[in-house]
């Protein structure tokens, strides 16, 4: 049986998470959003440190750069950096449109960068089609067993 | 000749320097003589500091005492070398320079551009003997304030007058001018910020608007609907505007990439970027052979997409025709598009350039007004002018200039 896709995303803005996930809830695929708020919860997330011992191994990581205490592009390089986190794709979802935020976060080993849009319609087909494709179509490297 | 005038940075002060001259400074002059004050400060004469160029003492004796009786109290410092003069207007504020034309190692006027190469601005009066008016004159050209022969000496104090004024104009002047630019920097500064910061908080509201509207219509009441409708317009109104001001107040902001552009290529890429507008609206754009230019291809694009957008947003009862057009007029190439639309009426021609300013209600035509003060703002950050000539119902030209350029190496 196929589980279900887990999701990590990160990110200090409320409304932006639950918009997203209540854009996931519908859509065909079943996924399971996991949210933290700062850059340490996520990298406690990732490495199951503390609370999140039992977490799940995410399928994809949706981050935010500008983040409290420990900033999106510093989550970005631990997750790159670190050989059992690193097949995991990192979408970085943000407002920001500066190419030195794009470049530096393709640099760092991002899979893809995506804006935030400002209106609904569009934050809908930005969300779907990046959880249908990064958690659908793209074929990714075979979970290491944990 | 050598003498016991300044003998470097240290002795400074006449009044200790030059022991032989007697009374030089503040010593006040006889109330009768005194022309009163040269600048009012206070009621209380000003201390007038010069600085001179000067070898012979006498001289000197003569100069400070012709200030001192017209009432300046005066401090002088002398220089008798470059390298002294040059140490002593680093070291010293002085109001003005008394430079003698001719000593034995340099020459006044050399006076003038060690001051233009310290960005120093003290007036520099020229006390001579027989200069010769040529001299005098290329002298004067060269950055001279004034020049004053010293067996006319009782012209000094009001040169000096005059030359403080001009002083105190040019200075005022570049403060103007200075704190005008200041506060263009901040005002853009601000704009960008404001811009920048409101879009994260907009979002909010836009995206969340829209979601109670697609999810809750119908289901409260026709009341609630409508408010929903006016939240969700209003939200992504403001989002356009500003999304138009930041996009204005990046034009000043991000340095230009000037190089060489066809135009007609611009114009191809601006026509792409308007194809829904040109095939809703049934335009026809027509242009001529457009040249190559100096410029900013991208913003040149902006300015090019404003200029037809409006002209098809504008349109008349006949289905919009736009022309646009180039041609040598002077050193600039001068760009026109023109168009068959409702035309301006003239008391209107100059304020369509004007930021937020609209001409229409929102009901006739949308638009925030942003639009043309863009292309005003890029045009002029080229170095080029943008004006429009219009008949109402007759259609509008906009008129923009492109200053011919060497194309820069790349």
């Amino acid at each position: 049986m196929k589980t279900q896709p887990e999701i990590l995303m990160v990110d200090d803005n409320p409304a932006d998470i639950d918009l997203t996930s209540e854009v996931l809830a519908q859509s065909k695929a079943h996924f399971h959003v996991n949210a933290v708020n700062d850059g340490v919860e996520a990298i406690s997330f990732l490495r199951r440190l503390g609370k999140y011992a039992q977490a799940p191994v995410p399928d994809l990581v949706v981050l935010d750069l500008n983040l409290p205490h420990i900033d999106g592009c510093e989550v970005l390089s631990n997750i790159k950096s670190d050989p059992a986190l690193a097949r995991i794709p990192v979408v970085i979802f943000t407002t920001s449109q500066a190419d030195s935020d794009i470049s530096r976060s393709y640099k760092l080993g991002a899979n893809c960068y995506l804006r935030k849009p400002g209106n609904l319609p569009e934050f809908v087909a930005v969300v779907q089609s990046m959880a249908e494709f990064w958690l659908g179509f793209a074929i990714l490297p075979q979970k290491e067993k944990r | 000749m050598q003498c016991e005038l300044g003998q470097g940075p240290e002795a400074l002060q006449t009044s200790s320097g030059l022991s032989a001259l007697p009374s030089i400074g503040s010593a006040g002059a006889p109330e009768g003589v005194s022309k009163g004050p040269p600048e009012e400060a206070n009621g209380s004469t000003k201390r007038l500091r010069v600085l001179m160029v000067e070898d012979e003492p006498a001289d000197v004796e003569l100069v400070l005492r012709a200030l001192r009786q017209a009432g300046f109290e005066t401090t002088a410092d002398i220089a008798q070398t470059g390298k002294e003069f040059t140490d002593l207007v680093r070291k010293n504020l002085y109001d003005v320079i008394l430079a003698d034309y001719k000593l034995p190692n340099w020459n006044g006027m050399e006076s003038v551009e060690v001051l233009r190469q310290e960005g120093l601005d003290i007036p520099v009066i020229l006390v001579s003997g027989a200069l010769g008016e040529q001299t005098a004159v290329e002298c004067i050209k060269q950055g001279a304030a004034d020049y004053v022969l010293k067996d006319h000496l009782a012209r000094l104090p009001e040169a000096v007058r005059r030359a403080m004024r001009e002083r105190k104009l040019r200075e005022d002047h570049r403060q103007a001018q200075e704190e005008l630019a200041r506060s263009n920097r901040d005002l853009e500064q601000f704009a960008y910020v404001a811009s920048h910061d409101l879009q994260e908080p907009l979002r909010m509201v836009a995206t969340y608007t829209q979601l109670l509207a697609e999810r809750y219509k119908g289901k409260l009441d026709s009341d609630a609907d409508k408010y929903i409708h006016y939240a969700v317009d209003g939200a992504l109104r403001m989002q356009k505007l500003v999304q138009d001001l930041l996009a204005f107040s990046r034009v000043g902001r991000q340095g230009m990439a000037l190089e060489s552009t066809d135009s007609n290529a611009v114009l191809q890429v601006a026509l792409l970027n308007l194809e829904a507008a040109i095939r809703e609206g049934g335009a026809i754009v027509e242009h001529a052979q457009l040249p190559a230019v100096v410029a900013d291809g991208s913003q040149l694009v902006q300015v090019f997409q404003n200029l037809i957008g409006n002209a098809i947003k504008f349109h008349g009862s006949e289905p919009p025709v736009i022309q646009v057009a180039a041609g040598v007029k002077g050193k600039e190439w001068v760009f026109s598009v023109a168009d068959n639309g409702i035309g301006i009426a003239p008391e209107n021609v100059d304020n369509v350039f004007v930021i937020f300013r609209r001409l229409h209600t929102r009901a006739e035509y949308s638009g925030n007004g942003i639009g043309l003060s863009i292309c005003k703002k890029i045009v002029e950050q080229h170095g080029g002018r943008i004006w429009v000539e219009s008949r109402p119902d007759h259609g509008s030209i906009f008129y923009f200039t492109i200053p011919i350029k060497a194309i820069p190496k790349q």
